[in-house]
């Protein structure tokens, strides 16, 4: 019997996000992120922001983050967890000029380590701005490897490996080992809110099926037409900051 | 000052004319040496070593690779435009211009090398394509473009095909050549011209602006090597091949003014802040103004008024000093696009992109980029490789000549 596959998705509840980083710092530890690298940034929205855009709130009082937006006593603000967004219309992979980030079955967007050539067409076709480059030898502030420690290979293809090789390009991989292998992605599983969400979007009766179809989950800069497989509950209660 | 009346009597082709100096060879050999060392440097290092990071992520070396895109380009459609639309006015100039534009599309090839942060993997451009990336198809018609340019050549000298056949078939090489030039160009245009992520790339105008532009910084190549061979080498044109090449610069000057404008006109017009965010910085005001002031004043209008003012229409002294400000001008427009769009992300949003680098900042909201010495010595030493390839080239043109005399 042919096995039935997955279509891997996150929904991100921006209500429950406190904004504490623990997703991007966990993501760094289990990957081995190099000084500097960040696969996931928690960015400072408004309530229902997407991309900055200024027509759609009061911008907020400087450009730091955990500022607010608007002015006092007219303040609103919230969480903008960003890390690849596993498009299904991926702008990377399309420009890719080599194959090295190619989609997966699962809709999960990989690089393929041994294959990239550095190019970095990629980097410039992202809209979201989650790919990093190894411009130099991987600096780290421990001298041994945290995380999964290990190579790791999908079809025979490098997908992931704790030591960089210099000037390859990297990213989010949904963490490829855990999910290959029935767990949640790290972020998911170190969230103390319960905000992020992960599962099968193939299986209707699954809890992201329900968020996407049912709750009104909605995707990053949807007019673009990237069909992101990360999905965000944009924070609706008037007042909450 | 020398005008285009007072020029020797109309003997096209390409005399002997006097050495240039050994100074001229030995600078520019220097020069690439220097950016041969600089290359070696940054290959032990990475890509550490530039100015480039993950908000700016491509920098000179891209820029400098479309502008060299462009320089190619005057050289066959003289080549072409002098078969395919009868214009008699420029064939003196076809061997020149094809000579230049092989010469530019080879180092325009040579330019992306550096910029690769694995360039020992860059044969799988061919082993590996992907047919859906702009980047594969560019790389195809740079690659078909030069060896059009080098078999054109060989028979226009004379050193391929038959004597019968030779006058037909550059008949046929021209009438490739034309529409060849302009996928060039526009292939170049859309690896940025169809990205969605960058929405001061994203116009559909960015094909026949690279087209324009190419025509324009093309065509001062052309009058600035054809200027410097009639000083040193003696070439002698009819006047109205130099008149053919002034008012080709001038209407190409106005064409990618109008163009450029008219791409600002509908950003400004459209008000959508994503887009205006990169024009913004760009504009009279904004951190990047310089560019604007380099493309339009310095590169747009002065070289346009010494191009058809008649004070200084027509003077040799006037014409490279406008062909050298094109150029500038033309340069200042490829780094508009190419940094330009990189600066402002679409998820302008606290604390910004990750850079990829631990310091000073992990994070940046808008896009910072400074060249370093290592990428100034190896763009000056590609630079200075394609000076030699131009020169050595001429001199070979010549040498044929000669021989053909005695014979």
């Amino acid at each position: 019997m042919a096995k039935r596959t997955k279509h891997w998705a996150m929904v991100i509840d921006q209500e429950r996000c406190i904004g504490c980083w623990t997703c991007a710092v966990g993501c760094k530890v289990i990957n081995n992120e190099p000084a500097g690298f960040w696969w996931n940034r928690i960015l400072t929205a408004a309530p229902g922001e997407f991309g900055g855009r200024s027509d759609e709130s009061a911008d907020p009082a400087s450009d730091n983050i955990d500022v607010p937006h608007g002015t006092f006593p007219q303040v609103e603000m919230a969480y903008l967890p960003v890390a690849c967004q596993h498009c299904d219309d991926a702008p990377c992979v399309k420009v890719c000029p080599v194959d090295a980030t190619f989609k997966r079955d699962d809709g999960t967007v990989m690089i393929d380590y041994e294959r990239c050539i550095g190019c970095r067409y990629c980097i410039a076709a992202c809209p979201y701005g989650v790919r990093v480059f190894n411009w130099g030898d991987a600096d780290h502030q421990v001298d041994f490897t945290v995380g999964y420690g290990r190579d790791y290979r999908s079809d025979g293809r490098l997908v992931f490996t704790p030591d960089r090789p210099r000037g390859v390009v990297e990213k989010c991989t949904m963490c490829v080992e855990r999910i290959d292998t029935g767990q949640q992605p790290f972020c998911v599983d170190v969230c103390p809110t319960g905000a992020r969400i992960f599962g099968d979007l193939n299986d209707s009766s699954s809890e992201v099926s329900q968020l996407v179809k049912e709750d009104g989950a909605t995707q990053l800069l949807p007019e673009l037409g990237t069909d992101p497989n990360v999905y965000y509950l944009p924070v609706k209660s008037e007042g909450t900051v | 000052m020398a005008t285009f009346e007072s020029s020797a009597a109309a003997t096209p082709g390409l005399p002997a004319g006097r050495r240039i100096g050994a100074g001229w060879f030995a600078a520019l050999g220097i020069l690439a040496l220097w950016g041969l060392a600089a290359w070696i440097y940054q290959l032990t290092q990475g890509l550490i070593v530039t100015g480039m990071r993950d908000e700016v992520s491509w920098g000179l070396y891209i820029t400098t690779f479309a502008f060299l895109v462009g320089l190619s380009a005057g050289g066959l459609i003289m080549a072409s435009a002098a078969e395919v639309f009868g214009v008699k006015s420029v064939r003196p100039l076809a061997r020149l211009g094809v000579l230049t534009a092989g010469a530019c599309v080879l180092v325009a090839a040579m330019t992306i090398i550096p910029d690769l942060g694995k360039p020992q993997r860059v044969w799988e451009l061919f082993r590996y394509p992907q047919w859906r990336s702009p980047m594969i198809w560019d790389i195809i018609i740079v690659v078909v473009y030069f060896v059009f340019a080098a078999v054109d050549l060989g028979l226009m000298t004379g050193r391929i095909g038959k004597v019968s056949r030779r006058r037909q078939a550059l008949r046929v090489m021209a009438y490739i050549g034309l529409p060849a030039a302009v996928l060039l160009h526009s292939i170049t245009a859309w690896i940025f011209g169809l990205q969605i992520s960058r929405p001061f790339w994203n116009t559909a105008l960015l094909a026949p602006l690279f087209v324009t532009s190419a025509i324009l910084s093309g065509t001062a190549l052309i009058a600035l090597v054809a200027l410097a061979a009639r000083r040193f080498g003696k070439l002698q044109l009819p006047d109205e091949t130099w008149s053919a090449l002034s008012r080709l610069m001038a209407a190409a000057i106005a064409i990618e003014l109008f163009l450029v404008g008219a791409d600002y006109l509908t950003i400004l017009w459209g008000n959508v802040p994503s887009e205006r965010a990169a024009l913004d910085m760009i504009l009279p005001g904004g951190s990047w103004q310089w560019v604007f002031w380099l493309e339009w004043v310095v590169g747009g209008v002065i070289p346009f008024l010494l191009l058809v003012l008649p004070r200084w229409r027509g003077r040799f002294g006037a014409m490279a000093v406008a062909s050298v400000l094109v150029l500038v001008g033309v340069y200042a427009f490829r780094i508009e696009l190419v940094v330009g769009g990189l600066l402002k992300p679409l998820l302008s949003l606290a604390p910004g992109v990750s850079i990829g680098s631990a310091s000073p900042n992990a994070f940046q909201l808008v896009g910072s980029y400074h060249p370093t010495w290592v990428e100034y010595a190896i763009v000056a030493g590609l630079l200075a490789f394609l000076g030699l390839l131009i020169t050595l080239g001429y001199r070979w043109l010549g040498s044929l000549d000669r021989e053909e005399a005695r014979a």
